[in-house]
């Protein structure tokens, strides 16, 4: 019986595991581990206390009164919260969208470097490098990270939030439509080179219709993510259900949390069903 | 040589609206955004320009004294280690609910198929919420600890995962699985050794690319408290220090890259 | 500078792909109102001299002159589409555009940009393309995503594009490779039909002796990249045919 071959598959599986095992051996002997709540009863206690607050069962924690989802009024201004997040992962994937449609062509290689038949230059060489780099490190830092930072240059609210969300998200999307690119059946550039067409013409004809529709679909997919983040990045930028949800939390006003999840419940699966009819749309249309 | 008069617009119509309707959404939706962005004085703080400077200028260089930089791999082994804790317990939980939900398992009929529809709708409950929303609500209901942080990526990545994977099973082709059928093979075999290795090569792609993830997942931990390059990192930013900063940000890129580029190698390895 | 009568010049093209020999250096002269036909296995070098030809794709040697113009100074863009214009194998149409916008790229050689990307919008010239669209019978469809029409549909679209743009030399590669000898007869008797129309001369490959000795003037053999023979059309017999098709047994 032959041995397997050490391949670089397996090895890099066998060093996967090795960490993971490390890793759970680092967690669950460390002093924050949390192993020991796990069997006192004290965790478990409280998370049930936590579980009847957020379900208005223990009305006397709450401050008393009707639980907040109960209430038509509070339904009224946390939908209004919703609304600004909304807003904010629009806008988000607004400033995302806009950004890679302005680079998203001299990212691909066969563009800058003249496949699709026009002057490769050494300028746009540097700016296919220049701006995978842009697309790979925008994409590395979390959006909240990103949030932390704006919100040293710009006030909170909806704006710094969206930025954020933008940045990551188009490095994301940016990478992808550039691969879109990359991946297109030369010909009808070619047929628009031989009925005359110059560089920018060939581009608008021939690169950007064809790139469209992909592009659109991967904007679209990042929105449901992006909504789902967007109350996140609103604990440090201060738009929509994100702050109210932390201050909330911080004053134990628990059946305001529960408030504050349906809404974001809501929001999830309106984006979840938008972005599923909007990609049908670009798939027929 | 006919010249035929203008086309009538039948079913022409219709493709046309749904291009323009989108047209017309998206602008829209773009012009509301826009216009309801808060715009207006005071959106920079007072000084904000001049931190913007100074954030950017302080990438050179970036702070790389051997203290700060133990400090950074200390930070960055934090992160790494939660984020594979997260993906491998995601891995594990998200597997065998991906294959249910598949409906690949099990003698056919509907009672499988209504537990598959049931198990789609718990994936999708547990990843329509964020895993910095779940470690919030566990640590008001458990405390900090690194289990509670492992278990609030777990519990997303596990149902992105699940769904996934019940998705990749589900596209393999059937014809090589009617082969094994026919050779008599209970689903279970046909599961094994049929859907799984064909579908083997995007499942361990996704995955990998969501182990990418979970490393910023398991930095942004620090908002809670756990410790991590994202602890530092706010830290560093509240001391004003944005060359530290700045080596931070490099860390967690370099993080990101490694894994990108060691799950390439590895498709490429199995591919060969 | 070449004074010559011709409409297509050629000496000595060649072209090869790193070891591959895809086109063996050959002369090629074409005189206005010629309509030649080009034959020959798969992998015979004929899509490489169209494309040669339609001044896409530089040749490794040789010089070549279309219209009295060496092809280098006809770059780019309009002076070109003017010269020569080809019709690929797999029409190179742009699948998510709207049928008259494909249609419409054949001006794309005499648009400025701006007309150019204003067009994308709101077509310009959109009588042109409704001429030429009516003439291939398909003017219903003008406004069609191009994705949504059939296979032959398509091509006469990529034909009509042809049209527009009205080049003197006009190049097909297979262009009735899969269509039954009706549609045949009819794409071919377009294609002719605009060379007559323009002046020019006209190269096309396709297979079918009949089709050859009908519509063309002259017929040129290719086999794996190098020239077997350049005859009249009326002199195609089945065994010269069949000699060039024939399977290289010891390959």
């Amino acid at each position: 019986m032959t041995r397997p071959r050490l391949t670089f598959a397996r090895a890099s599986l066998y060093g996967f595991l090795a960490l993971a095992v490390a890793s759970w051996v680092y967690i669950l002997a460390g002093a924050d581990s949390g192993l020991e709540d796990l069997f006192s009863g004290r965790a478990w206690s409280n998370a049930a206390s936590f579980l009847r607050q957020l379900l208005g069962l223990d009305a006397g924690l709450s401050g008393g009164g009707r639980p907040a989802f109960l209430d038509l009024g509070r339904w009224a201004e946390t939908g209004k919260l919703a609304y600004k997040t909304l807003l904010m992962s629009v806008l988000a994937i607004s400033f995302a969208g806009l950004g890679v449609l302005v680079t998203f062509l001299p990212a691909a290689r066969n563009v800058s470097n003249g496949e699709l038949g026009g002057r490769p230059s050494v300028g746009l060489g540097v700016l296919y490098h220049v701006l995978r780099l842009v697309f790979a490190f925008t994409r590395a830092v979390p959006e909240l990270v990103w949030a932390m930072v704006i919100v040293f240059f710009l006030s909170p609210g909806v704006l710094p939030g969206a930025i954020a969300l933008g940045l990551h998200n188009y490095g994301i999307v940016g990478k992808l439509s550039a691969e879109v690119v990359e991946n297109m059946d030369p010909g009808p550039a070619r047929a628009l080179r031989s009925a005359g067409a110059g560089n920018l013409q060939m581009l608008a004809y021939g690169i950007i219709p064809q790139a469209m529709p992909q592009f659109l679909t991967y904007l679209l997919y990042r929105w449901e993510v992006v909504i789902r983040t967007t109350v996140v990045v609103g604990f440090v930028s201060a738009g929509g259900l994100g702050r109210e949800f932390r201050l909330n939390l911080s004053f134990f006003q628990y059946t305001d949390v529960a408030l504050i999840i349906l809404w974001y419940l809501i929001l999830v699966v309106a984006v979840d069903l938008l972005s599923a009819l909007l990609r049908r749309m670009v798939r027929t249309g | 040589m006919i010249w035929i008069g203008t086309p009538k617009a039948s079913g022409l119509a219709r493709v046309l609206e749904t291009r323009r309707l989108l047209t017309l959404v998206l602008a829209g939706a773009l012009v509301w955004s826009l216009a309801g962005a808060g715009w207006g004085g005071g959106i920079v703080h007072t000084g904000g320009g001049n931190s913007l400077k100074g954030f950017l200028l302080a990438l050179f260089p970036p702070e790389v004294s051997p203290g700060f930089l133990n400090l950074a791999f200390a930070a960055s082994w934090q992160t790494i280690v939660h984020a594979v804790a997260g993906i491998t317990l995601a891995i594990v939980v998200g597997l065998p609910l991906g294959v249910i939900a598949s409906g690949s398992l099990g003698n056919p009929g509907r009672s499988r198929l209504a537990i598959a529809a049931g198990v789609r709708l718990l994936l999708a409950f547990m990843r329509s919420i964020h895993e910095l929303v779940w470690a919030v609500l566990f640590v008001a209901a458990f405390g900090l600890s690194s289990l509670t942080v492992v278990l609030a990526i777990a519990i997303p990545y596990a149902g992105i995962l699940g769904r996934i994977y019940s998705e990749l099973l589900n596209d393999v082709p059937e014809r090589p699985l009617d082969g094994l059928r026919s050779s008599g093979a209970s689903p279970v075999r046909v599961l094994l050794y049929g859907r799984m290795p064909m579908a083997l090569t995007d499942m361990l792609s996704y995955s990998f690319y969501r182990f990418e993830c979970a490393i910023r997942a398991a930095a942004i931990m620090s908002f809670v408290g756990i410790r991590g390059l994202g602890f530092e990192i706010q830290l560093s930013l509240n001391d004003l220090r944005f060359d530290e900063v700045w080596t931070l940000l490099l860390f967690l890129f370099a993080l990101v890259l490694l894994v990108d580029y060691g799950s390439a190698k590895v498709r490429r390895s199995l591919g060969s | 500078m070449i004074l010559t009568k011709n409409i297509v010049d050629g000496r000595g093209l060649g072209k090869s792909f790193g070891a591959l020999i895809a086109l063996a250096p050959l002369d090629l002269a074409i005189a206005p109102g010629e309509r030649v036909a080009l034959a020959g296995p798969s992998g015979s070098g004929k899509t490489t001299l169209l494309y040669i030809l339609a001044g896409l794709l530089p040749p490794d040697r040789g010089e070549l002159f279309l219209d009295s113009q060496p092809v280098a100074r006809l770059q780019p863009g309009r002076a070109l589409s003017e010269a020569v214009g080809l019709v690929q194998q797999q029409l190179g149409l742009v699948p998510q555009l709207p049928v008259v916008q494909n249609v419409l790229a054949g001006r794309l050689g005499q648009w400025g940009l701006l007309r150019s990307l204003t067009s994308l919008f709101s077509a310009r010239e959109r009588d042109t393309a409704l001429k030429a669209l009516s003439r291939l019978g398909i003017a219903d469809k003008i406004n069609e995503r191009t994705s949504q029409l059939s296979g032959g549909e398509q091509q006469r679209v990529a034909i009509a594009r042809l049209m527009v743009q009205a080049p003197k030399i006009v190049l097909a590669d297979e262009p009735v490779s899969s269509l039954d000898p009706a549609r045949a007869e009819e794409i071919l008797k377009l294609l002719t039909g605009l060379t007559d129309e323009t002046g020019g001369a006209m190269v096309a490959s396709l297979h079918a002796p009949d089709l050859i000795r009908e519509h063309f003037s002259r017929v040129i053999g290719l086999r794996q990249g190098v020239l077997q023979f350049d005859i009249p059309a009326r002199e195609l017999t089945p065994p010269v045919l069949d000699a060039l098709y024939d399977l290289d047994r010891n390959s």
